[in-house]
């Protein structure tokens, strides 16, 4: 009894060792040389692995980033300045600081603004939709309302308004990742610099319709008229096929194109309320928003801004 | 036993309500707008300018590349203005619109009823007329004729097979015809079987329209009695089964054989027309007749008997304009569709005009086309049974809401005819075939720019 009991130890032990043996021989042979940085720069990234950075995840990026080692061409939206800070120390390397951006919903077809035609039935996707018929406004080129851009959000940052029917972004959550640019079958959603204390300005709308059409589809449409381009003294804005377009690194933020769009389509947002001149208190309506002509998309906008300029100034 | 295909089908009951109506001519509007996209492939060209006097049949578009097809005005009057007009989907498609003054037609065209059944020898002739005369295939695809009658190199047509399925329900214009032009079907199928130099043509008709069987058989007889080239024509009854009239359907059902994935219905040496289409290839060749004209039925639970139509209308009419010929929108309907209910879309413009292609105007109620709430899939399979390609909606269903894009095309997504048997079948209600439609464009895309690459 007592020998078997010496006999099976004695051959497994040995088993043991021969197979330990090999295994160490054959880890040998084989080793795969991986540099130790990735797995240090991987630990200082966000770990959300949303693709947002152009790679297959957040240890995709960390390679990429060791085996060019620069990284002028490798930017981690989710992270930041912060983590592309933490992954130049770990490396070694300089970086360059990039502007915060954000996305920007460029569609005010809210349900006063763009009224329906017809109703949707279908399954709710915004690219099912879009495949089936122009949409269930007038406008075949705004937002369709059925959502695909607050599924494809990893971080919360976009919900829909019920009352608008549009979606709206939650500046501080969005992370820039561009999820939701690449979702949207219509290509509403931008991103676009986050600006100076979150201040910007932008043309909220992409239908590329003649004016009359697109006026006559939805009141807060840019109709192409071209007022926005003349009065901008930094050759900011662009009119092609019948729509503005606001270039964010041009843009100095005057916000004259606000005052001068007749459609209330260029929005101003973050911008601190401003004060009114005992002088001047009846007109300065017009250099408080995107409100002037149009009392209902003034009353709208309230609604969709984050943070809204109080209207009885 | 009567012929069916053998994998997959379903059976919606067929709501023939306006089978009994005869085919009444629909008066022209004031204005009609002529789409340049009424086919499949490029776009035609406009080659008339605004304030130009057009007849009815003269050529206002011409074809813009190898798949495409002539576009000819289908009233007589001056061209108003040519610009982007939407769709029935609201698509932003050129458009003609032309003024109509009288009703006249142009050179060289033979309006009269008189029956021509002497099929000229000459093919090439016979192709100019019918890709001149800008005939398209009628059974939905719209696809150019002449390029489906044009042999491809090596490959050669043994059967032609005419689909007189008509597998949709509530649709009755091809069974109109067939009853009331059989003669002028049967010729037409007569002058394709010579281009294609095959030995057999089959009509297919299924077997819940006995009397355009009995039409159409008569109507054989008759030609074959007075000359030799109708023979070998005949009509194959088969068991009434949605999709019938899918072109791999059909051949499957009429001559038992299966093409293979991604493969065209001519490696396995057939070729597929509708009968309209036969029908418009004899007013081309016979009677250098241009598709200006095509049939339509109106029809739908909601509309009274009364008004229940089979329209022979003008291609370019506005479905407003029939709409209003027949009365207006019934009380009742929610939606219309042009097309039948399975494969159908529904006109979220009514303004928009009819196209070559146009078979029906469908009034559906709100029972029939709210969607009842999804729920979640139990892996019955009923989708798996119903699909006739052999498909697994299913798991495509799957596949694509993860985008797997290998995955799906392993699984031969780019296979699926979007017949939505799968959808009608599922418990769950289950929007399967929205899904798979939109996840086959992006596979199929993948696909081209991969052959592109090469």
């Amino acid at each position: 009894m007592t020998t078997t009991i010496i006999w099976t130890i004695a051959i497994l032990t040995l088993l043991g060792v021969v197979l330990a043996v090999v295994l160490y021989l054959v880890a040998k042979k084989f080793k795969v040389e991986e540099d130790s940085r990735i797995d240090d720069v991987e630990k200082v990234l966000p770990g959300a692995n949303c693709g947002g950075c152009g790679n297959a995840g957040c240890r995709a990026f960390a390679k990429s980033c060791v085996d060019a080692m620069n990284l002028d061409s490798n930017f981690c939206p989710v992270g930041g300045n912060e983590t592309m800070k933490k992954v130049a120390a770990v490396l070694g390397l300089e970086v360059k600081e990039k502007a915060p951006m954000v996305a920007v919903v460029r569609c005010n077809g809210t349900c006063e603004n763009r009224p329906k035609v017809n109703d949707y039935g279908g399954y709710s996707s915004c690219r099912v939709k879009a495949s089936l018929y122009s949409g269930d406004t007038g406008c075949a080129f705004g937002c369709l309302g059925c959502g695909d851009c607050v599924a494809a959000c990893q971080f919360g940052a976009i919900k829909m308004n019920p009352q608008t029917g549009l979606p709206e972004v939650d500046q501080e959550k969005c992370t820039a990742c561009g999820a939701c640019v690449k979702a949207c079958p219509k290509n509403v959603i931008e991103l676009r610099n986050k600006g100076p204390r979150g201040m910007r300005v932008f043309v909220s709308c992409v239908n590329r319709d003649k004016g009359a059409a697109a006026r006559k589809a939805c009141s807060a449409a840019c109709i192409g008229c071209g007022k926005c381009a003349k009065v901008c003294p930094h050759g900011a804005i662009t009119v092609e096929n019948n729509l503005a377009y606001i270039d964010f690194t041009k843009c100095k933020l005057c916000k004259k194109c606000v005052a001068e769009c007749p459609t209330g389509a260029i929005h101003a947002v973050n911008f601190p309320a401003v004060k009114p001149k005992p002088a001047t208190a009846a007109a300065p309506a017009s250099s408080a928003g995107p409100v002037s002509a149009h009392p209902a998309a003034g009353a709208k906008e309230a609604a969709v801004k984050e943070k809204p300029e109080t209207k009885e100034e | 036993m009567k012929k069916t295909f053998s994998i997959g089908g379903v059976h919606p009951a067929d709501k023939k309500i306006s089978a009994g109506c005869r085919i009444e001519v629909l008066p022209t509007p004031q204005t009609v707008y002529i789409s340049m996209s009424q086919h499949l492939g490029a776009p035609a060209t406009p080659v008339v300018a605004v304030g130009d006097k057009v007849k009815a049949g003269q050529v206002i578009g011409e074809p813009a590349g190898f798949i495409s097809a002539y576009v000819h005005s289908s009233v007589s009057g001056t061209v108003k203005s040519i610009g982007p007009r939407p769709d029935l989907a609201g698509n932003k498609v050129t458009h003609i619109e032309i003024a109509v003054e009288g009703d006249e037609w142009a050179d060289g065209i033979d309006l009269s009823e008189t029956l021509v059944t002497e099929i000229p020898a000459d093919n090439r002739f016979i192709i100019d007329r019918i890709k001149s005369n800008g005939v398209v295939g009628l059974g939905g695809a719209t696809f150019p004729t002449h390029v489906k009658l044009t042999p491809l190199e090596g490959k050669k047509a043994e059967i032609l097979i005419l689909n007189g399925a008509e597998c949709e329900p509530y649709l009755t214009s091809d069974y109109r015809i067939m009853l009331e032009k059989p003669d002028q079907i049967v010729i037409g199928a007569a002058i394709m079987k010579q281009v294609l130099g095959g030995s057999r043509t089959v009509i297919g008709i299924e077997d819940n329209k006995p009397e355009a069987i009995e039409s159409v058989r008569t109507a054989i007889s008759r030609l074959q009695a007075k000359s030799a080239s109708y023979s070998g024509i005949e009509v194959a009854v088969l068991k009434k089964k949605y999709p019938q009239g899918g072109e791999k359907q059909l051949i499957d059902a009429v001559a038992h054989r299966q093409v293979k994935s991604m493969g065209l219905p001519i490696d396995v040496g057939a070729v597929v027309q509708n009968v309209a289409t036969s029908l418009a290839v004899y007013d081309a060749v016979m009677k250098n007749r241009p598709l200006t004209t095509n049939t339509l039925t109106v029809t739908g639970d909601c509309l009274p008997a009364d008004r229940q139509k089979n329209y022979l209308f003008r291609i370019g009419v506005p479905f407003s304009f029939i709409i209003e010929q027949d009365g207006g929108i019934p009380e009742g309907a929610v939606k219309v569709i042009s097309g039948g209910p399975m494969m159908g879309k529904a006109i979220s413009n009514l303004d928009a005009t009819t196209v070559k292609g146009s078979s029906s105007v469908l009034y559906l109620t709100a029972e029939q086309t709210v969607r009842k709430p999804e729920s979640n899939c139990i892996r019955c399979a009923k989708c798996v049974e119903a699909c006739p390609m052999g498909l697994e909606p299913f798991l495509l269903n799957k596949l694509a809401r993860n985008g797997m894009m290998d995955e799906l095309e392993q699984n031969a997504i780019q296979d699926c005819i979007e017949c939505g048997c799968c959808l009608y079948s599922c418990p769950a209600n289950i929007p399967l075939l929205d899904v798979i439609r939109v996840a086959k464009g992006d596979v199929m895309r993948a696909i081209r720019a991969r052959s592109a690459k090469k």
